[in-house]
């Protein structure tokens, strides 16, 4: 368990006694962490148990119900709009649906948030640095298409690229791997160790690819029913003593999972079969 | 039941009062947006896309209003031997009401439909919230370019529906009916004021301005899935024809204290 001591300054980005409500029901139950600048970490946890809303308040898309939220700090989460959008400009956020502009092309896609706020005059050198970064995650070639004509995998790519587009220098990954060939998910890990070393993003990776996970994380925290219950090294989460993360990070199935596949067999009497609508 | 009118009240006040936030942030992002003519283009894509694509189906409206208003008057007015007075009630009333307030509903289904249509899409896909992650207020980059291209051409538009429903009533009344032309465009010049044609376009700028917020507004808070969308695109139909009808009312009232206030002045004018 972390401790309850963590202060504002402990890292770039701190979380203290994170609470949120959806209608009363609890999704995450005061988290505190603390994340260091310039490492990166991956954040694991059973579909639904909290891992997107967590993402999206450390940008605070979501206002917590309660507890604080800092960068580099400063309390962000009871900012205004117009002081967030500012704080917004260090972030980069890949969403776990891509969320693409599908009214614009994937040119204007990545450079949308360097127009906004970039005077640009030079769209020569511009339109050179879409080429690098839609390279950078293998999309080069692709600057005219719109979004509806890509594939999932394809889109997540060229999200990756609108989220590393201003420089950030803390990177979110909502599930950056998922839906993509185990080539294209490794030059993904690849992409994210280099811009930890070269320009040392902080990083935030959710995923649920435990072979990514160890190889980009510096730490690795294990999220389940909104709290932390486990947290440390790649080493330290591999032998980690609950029965939970063992389970989570082999992909075994637990004993109650078993029970309610096994209840009742395969074929129920109020079942439906093609040969009823004879 | 009283619970339920009561949890009904404060859903409703609810909604009004984050209506009045989301106005008053589009209001202030309408005015930053002016100011800054590097997102001219935005407001001028827009404007193809609200106005001028819908000049044919306001114009269509505009026409057939006069035409019929021409079939359905003529009777009462030929019984009492006054048809060639015809021009005079055709032109008041598309010019007055009927052409605002027909091209403004014509412009809530079409363009309103279309404004929460695509921006409850690109909510629900969290488009919405990727403009706010980049650090752009997506009232300014979506509300405000929309709003501004519907205050600004909802009065053109009117003015094409005018300009059809005078031609249509014109061509039916002349052509269909018989009436004597020179008669006709007479009466009508004597009737109508330059006062009524003014004020039935300045309708426009309210009537365009409500539709644009009521869709957007509805967009922004659209419900998750397919059927929120709809839902959204439903209530921003109701609310927006509620609204024109409202505001014509309250307009009505206005416009008329201020003419009488003012018709002794006119001479002077
Ligand atoms: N806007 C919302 N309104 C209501 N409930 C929500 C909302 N967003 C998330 N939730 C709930 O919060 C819980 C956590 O959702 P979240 O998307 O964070 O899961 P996740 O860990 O990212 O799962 P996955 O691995 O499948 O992406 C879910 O039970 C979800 O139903
Ligand atoms: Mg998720």
């Amino acid at each position: 368990m972390s401790p309850k001591t963590i202060q504002p300054q402990d890292g770039i980005l701190v979380v203290q006694n994170l609470y949120k409500t959806y209608d009363q029901r609890v999704v995450l139950n005061h988290l505190s962490l603390a994340i260091e600048k310039g490492k990166t970490t991956v954040v694991i946890g059973p579909s639904g148990c909290g891992k997107t809303v967590f993402m999206k308040h450390l940008i605070v898309l979501e206002r917590p119900t309660d507890g604080q939220v800092y960068f580099q700090g400063r309390r962000i989460d009871d900012l205004d709009e117009r002081e967030l959008a500012q704080i917004r400009t260090h972030f980069g956020f890949c969403f776990q649906g891509s969320a693409l502009f599908d009214s614009l092309t994937v040119y204007e896609n990545i450079i949308f948030p360097i127009e906004q706020h970039v005077r640009v005059i030079d769209y020569k050198q511009l339109s050179e640095l879409v080429k690098h970064k839609l390279a950078m995650v293998g999309m080069d070639g692709y600057q005219n298409q719109y979004p509806a004509s890509l594939s999932g995998g394809q889109k997540k790519r060229v999200a990756l690229a609108r989220a590393i587009a201003l420089n950030p220098e803390v990177i979110l990954y909502d599930e950056p791997t998922t839906g993509l060939d185990p080539i294209m998910s490794d030059i993904i890990n690849e992409l994210i160790l280099k811009l930890q070393k070269e320009l040392k993003v902080t990083s935030m990776v959710v995923t649920h690819d435990m072979k990514s996970a160890y190889k980009i994380a510096d730490r690795i925290i294990m999220l389940h029913k909104g709290r932390i219950i486990a947290d440390g090294g790649p080493d330290h989460i591999r032998t980690h003593p609950n029965d939970i993360v063992q389970q989570f990070i082999h992909g075994k199935v637990g004993e109650a999972e078993l029970a309610a596949l096994r209840l009742g067999g395969t074929r129920f009497e109020t079942q439906f079969l093609p040969e009823d609508f004879k | 039941m009283i619970e339920e009118l009561g949890q009904w009240t404060i859903r409703n006040v609810n909604d009004l009062g984050r209506f009045s936030r989301f106005g008053a942030a589009s209001f202030a992002a309408i005015l930053r947006t002016l100011w800054l003519p590097r997102t001219y283009p935005l407001i001028f894509t827009q404007m193809n896309a609200i106005g001028v694509q819908s000049v044919p189906v306001v114009m269509a409206t505009g026409a057939f209003v006069g035409m019929i208003l021409a079939i359905q008057a003529y009777g009462q007015l030929a019984s009492m031997g006054l048809e060639e007075r015809l021009g005079v009630l055709i032109n008041i009333a598309v010019v007055k009401e009927l052409g605002p307030v027909l091209a403004a509903v014509m412009l809530a289904g079409r363009v309103g439909g279309a404004l929460t249509a695509e921006l409850g899409t690109m909510n629900v896909t969290e488009q919405i919230s990727a403009v706010q992650s980049m650090g752009t207020n997506p009232i300014r980059y979506l509300v405000a370019p929309r709003v501004i291209a519907c205050l600004l051409l909802t009065p053109f538009l009117i003015i094409f529906a005018d300009l059809l429903g005078i031609l249509g009533g014109w061509a039916v009344s002349v052509f269909q009916l018989r009436i004597n032309a020179g008669a006709y465009w007479n009466y009508s010049a004597i009737g109508v004021e330059m006062w009524d044609i003014s004020t039935g376009i300045l309708k426009g700028f309210f009537f365009g301005g409500a539709i644009a917020l009521i869709s957007c507004y509805k967009g922004f808070t659209c419900r998750e899935g397919a059927q929120g969308v709809g839902e959204a695109c439903t209530e921003a139909f109701v609310g927006c024809f509620i609204s024109i009808l409202f505001l014509n009312y309250v307009f009505a009232v206005v416009l008329d204290a201020i003419y009488k206030t003012f018709w002794p002045l006119r001479p002077l004018l």
